[in-house]
Order: structure tokens, then sequence, then C-alpha cells
């Protein structure tokens, strides 16, 4: 028999989910609207994503986050399959270290990481710019591509690889023809999300951008200090279709294992 | 795929070949970075936003002012009553989750997903728009009868608290399903019918098993909601900041290096007495069922 209390939290859980699409879906309504102001409804029109592809500013910092997501998700990606492949040689004891030492990061507050590489780049006198932006997000995104590509690899049958050795395969033809075949799914998941990791990374950004690297996020937060206008709804609602996108890549079946089944989402 | 462990030099070589990147990377740009922080929140400010040597307290000393006290003690309480309110909802969410059958639960695990990969941005400012004097919440409260006019409800600290909690509540729900997921649902029909109430099934059979859950959630609240400094800005005015708004405006605004690099190593403290805090309380947890 149902108690029911069962009945009031169902529904407060159904409520919570509610809750949690409102403000997108607000989002995505106002972006919509012909009105200067965001939230007083004037009649449907799309001339705020024309606004939006005429703001020269937008695009570069689009650009700029484009490019360093591109970068750091590849870099991050690689370093994971590698490390995955070179803590299968390791003994066990120094498998431990180097994972410790793999999601350190994860643990450490994004904003002291990003404190920590600005006093490494400010004594070494590196200018800020690219490079510094794309090693911060490296940083960022290495710990959940080594989750993801660690958890995958560790998953292979080990008797694959020795088979194709049999066969007459040398090593590197045995990952090329074997390995990597059969990691792509999970390689394609981990590049993904560490791409939309830093594609909306702020904090880390903060810290580690200079002149002419301002990425997308900084440069909506700073739009949104002057207030909010449609425009930013407009962006707001590519993001979310964006979203919407990378989920489908990466499918819910990987991302269910990402998110519930390692330690950290 | 485990390959046999090296046992030639050419082996330990690729070895460390394949090492090499993860490795450089963790080493010299988080663990000496790290040294560097601590060393440097010891050190002096010169005029033009450098840092100067010598070892000196005065940093630590400056953010025992009130003024800084102020935001530690305001950063804490925010960060608690965040992770308070995440576990609770989050355990709701995971409790009616864990219930249904297996193709229902996979349709609202990608409804939950969505919202959480939405660019953190996206989801702060879509607040603006519902709280704004007029906005969609404001004719609401009006039409209840409960406002008369606009109000106003940006800036302010509830703003602000609503904007973490809509940050950090899909956060907090996956680990605590993760553990809620595999029980038997007969496990709690089986309670009930042995006379347990509807509190006593929680209390006594379900929350221990969510406990492991419910303790990385609030891991997962905790720490990040003290970092946080976009979410005061944007929907609390500047005025009540969090640990990761002083921060920031020690090092772009002040330009105080070492005082700023002083209050990251207290950040940094804190996540490692809490940390303590939640591994005993796992320990206690693992005797208890053992």
């Amino acid at each position: 028999m149902k108690h029911a209390l069962d009945t009031v939290t169902a529904w407060l859980a159904r409520g919570v989910i509610a809750f949690l699409y409102i403000p997108i879906v607000v989002v995505v309504v106002l972006s919509f609207n012909d009105s200067e102001v965001t939230y007083k409804w004037a009649g449907f029109s799309t001339r705020w994503y024309g606004t939006l592809a005429d703001n020269t500013e937008l695009l570069a910092a689009l650009r700029v986050s484009a490019e360093v997501a591109l970068i750091s998700a590849t870099l991050a990606t690689v370093c994971g399959l590698l490390s995955a492949m070179g803590m299968a040689r390791l003994a066990r004891r120094w498998k431990t270290v180097f994972s410790g030492g793999l999601f350190l990061p994860l643990i450490i507050p994004e904003i002291v990481l990003g404190v920590a590489l600005l006093s490494v780049f400010g004594a070494m006198g590196a200018d800020l710019g690219m490079t510094t932006l794309v090693l911060g997000h490296l940083v960022v995104t290495l710990p959940y591509a080594s989750l993801i590509v660690l958890g995958a690899y560790n998953a292979l049958d080990s008797s694959l690889g020795e088979a194709a050795t049999d066969l007459g395969c040398n090593p590197w033809q045995a990952f090329r023809r074997v390995t990597l075949p059969l990691l792509r799914q999970p390689l394609l998941a981990a590049w993904l999300l560490c791409f939309t990791i830093s594609f909306g990374n702020i904090v880390m950004s903060t810290f580690t951008n200079g002149i002419g690297s301002t990425t997308l996020p900084l440069r909506v937060y700073s739009m949104l200090k002057g207030g909010l206008t449609p425009e930013i709804n407009a962006l707001g609602t590519l993001l979310v279709l964006f979203t919407l996108l990378i989920i489908l890549g990466v499918g819910l079946r990987q991302m269910r294992q990402v998110l519930l089944g390692g330690k950290r989402g | 795929m485990t390959a046999a462990p090296p046992r030639s030099a050419r082996g330990a070589a690729v070895t460390t070949a394949l090492l090499a990147p993860a490795g450089i990377t963790v080493l010299g740009l988080v663990l000496v970075p790290l040294i560097l922080v601590v060393r440097n929140s010891f050190a002096s400010a010169d005029a033009y936003g450098g840092v100067q040597g010598g070892y000196t307290l005065t940093n630590y000393q400056d953010l025992f002012e009130p003024i800084y006290l102020k935001v530690f003690g305001y950063s804490l309480g925010m960060a608690a009553l965040n992770t308070l309110v995440c576990l609770v909802l989050g355990y709701i969410v995971s409790y009616y989750l864990a219930g249904r059958s297996q193709q229902r639960q996979m349709l609202l695990l990608l409804l939950i997903i969505v919202p959480f990969w939405t660019d953190f941005l996206v989801r702060t400012f879509a607040w603006i728009n519902l709280l704004s004097p007029g906005g969609p919440v404001n004719s609401l409260t009006d039409a209840i009868g409960f406002t008369d006019g606009p109000t106003q409800w940006i800036p302010s600290q509830g703003a602000s608290f609503i904007g973490l909690v809509y940050a950090f509540l899909p956060t907090a729900i996956f680990p605590i399903y993760a553990s809620l997921r595999g029980v038997d649902n007969s496990l709690g029909e089986a309670a009930r019918d042995l006379g347990c109430g509807w509190w006593r099934v929680h209390t006594r059979v379900l929350l221990p098993i969510a406990r492991p859950g419910m303790l990385a959630a609030a891991l997962l609240t905790f720490i990040p909601t003290l970092g946080v400094f976009v979410i005061p800005v944007l929907l609390g005015g500047g005025r009540d900041q969090l640990v990761g708004n002083l921060i920031v405006t020690l090092y772009t605004e002040f330009r105080n290096q070492p005082m700023g690099a002083a209050a990251s190593v207290v950040l940094l403290v804190l996540m490692v007495a809490s940390m303590a805090v939640f591994g005993l309380a796992a320990r206690r947890l693992r005797r208890k069922t053992a």
C-alpha cells in the first residue's frame, strides 16, 4: 500500500525536476522576445539572433573558446589514453600513486588551481594568452578524460592485444588495428566532454587569459555585469542547443557510466 | 588491456614515455604551482602587483581582519546551507528515480543530465530573467497578491542562494542516485511489512544505503560552493562575498598576490579539513555496516 508521504515526495521530486527546467525554458522563450528589455513579452522575433551574429567581439571570443577547447580537449584525451596504457604496465603501488596525482585536480578547488598557475606563469615571466589558457584548461579537463579513458581501457579484454601479437602484429600495429578501434566510442566521449568543460570554463580562464584571448564565458560575464540583454538570451539558447548535441554525441549510455560509475561527474 | 609487466630496459622506457605527458602536466601545472602558492602566501607584495621575497605572516594576520572573517563566516554558512538543501532535494529525487521502471529511470536521468551539462553562466543568468522586477516570478507573485507592482528580487542574498542551489543540485543528485539505484524495491516493502512506518523505512533502511552517495554529494557541493565567484556577483550584486570572490578581488582588483595566495591556502586548508570530516564519517559508516 502506498503511503501518503510517498505521494508527497513523488510530487516534490517531479517539482524539483521541473524546477531544473524553468530557467532554461525561460531563456529560450525570452530569446525570441521582440523587446528591448528581456522580461516584458512584446511578440515573437528572431532579431536578437541577428544582433548576435553582428557582435564581432562575441564572435572573436567564440573563436578563442572554440580553439582553446579544441586543443585542450585533444591534449587531455591523448594524455589520458597514453597514461591509461602506461598505467597498465605499472606495479600496483605506482599505479595508485600515479592515479592519485591524475585525479588531484578534481578535489582541489578550481580557483586555487587557477591562482597556482598564475603564480607560476608570473614567476616565469610568461605572457598570458592562448598558450597559458590552453595549459589551464588542460589541467581542468585531464582528470575527466583520464577517468573515462582509464575506465574503458581497463574494461578491454587483455587477451585481444595478446591475440593480435600472436597473429604477428607488432605492438604498434596491435594498438592501431585492435586497441584504438575498440576505444573509439569512449575516446570520442572523453573528447566531447572535455570540449564542453573547456568551452564553458570561467574560473580557470579568469586567471589564465590575456589581452586578445578573452573566452566566450569571460566576455558574456563582463557583458552581464552591465545588465542582461535579449541578445545574451539568444546566445544562451544556442548554448543549450549545443549541450543537447553534445549529449546526443556522447550517448546516454556513456554519459550514465561517467556520471554514476566513477568518482565524480 | 593489461600488457605483461615490462622486464627490459626498453619496456621501462616505453612506460615512462607513455606516462610522461600526463605526469609532466600534473607535476608542472599542478604540484609545483601549488607549492609556489603556499610559498607566495608568506611573501609580501610590491607596488606593481608583483611578489617580493621574504617570509612574513602579515598576509594571514590581515585575513583575520573582521571584514575578511565575515567573508569566511558567510561562505561557510552559505556552503553549509546549500549542501543541506541539495542533499535533501537530491535524496528525494533519487528515491523517486530509483522507484521507477528501468525505462523511466533512463528517461528521467536524461532529463537531469541536460541541465547538468548546460553552460554554468546560462544557468546563472537565467535567474536574472526570472527574478527581474516585472519578470515571470514577479508577475506570478503579483497575480496571487503576494506582491504589488515591480519588486526587487535581485540583487539579494536570497537570489544568490537560489542560484547556488540551482547550480549544484544536479551534481548532488548523481552520487545519491548511484548509491540508491541498486536497491531492490522490495527492500522498502519488506521493511514496511515488518511494521516499519514511512519514516522508519527511510531512516533505518534507505538512508543508510544512500549515505556513501550523500557523503560524496556533500563533498561535491560544499567545497566548490566556497570557490564560486560568478553567482554572488551576478545575483547577489557583489555585496555578500564568498571566498571565491575574495580571491578574485585580491588578485585582479587589489593586485595583492601574496594575500590572494594566503586566502587560497585557507581555502585549501578548509578543503582538507572537510575531507577529513567526510572521511571520518565514511569510515564510521563502514565500521557500522561491517
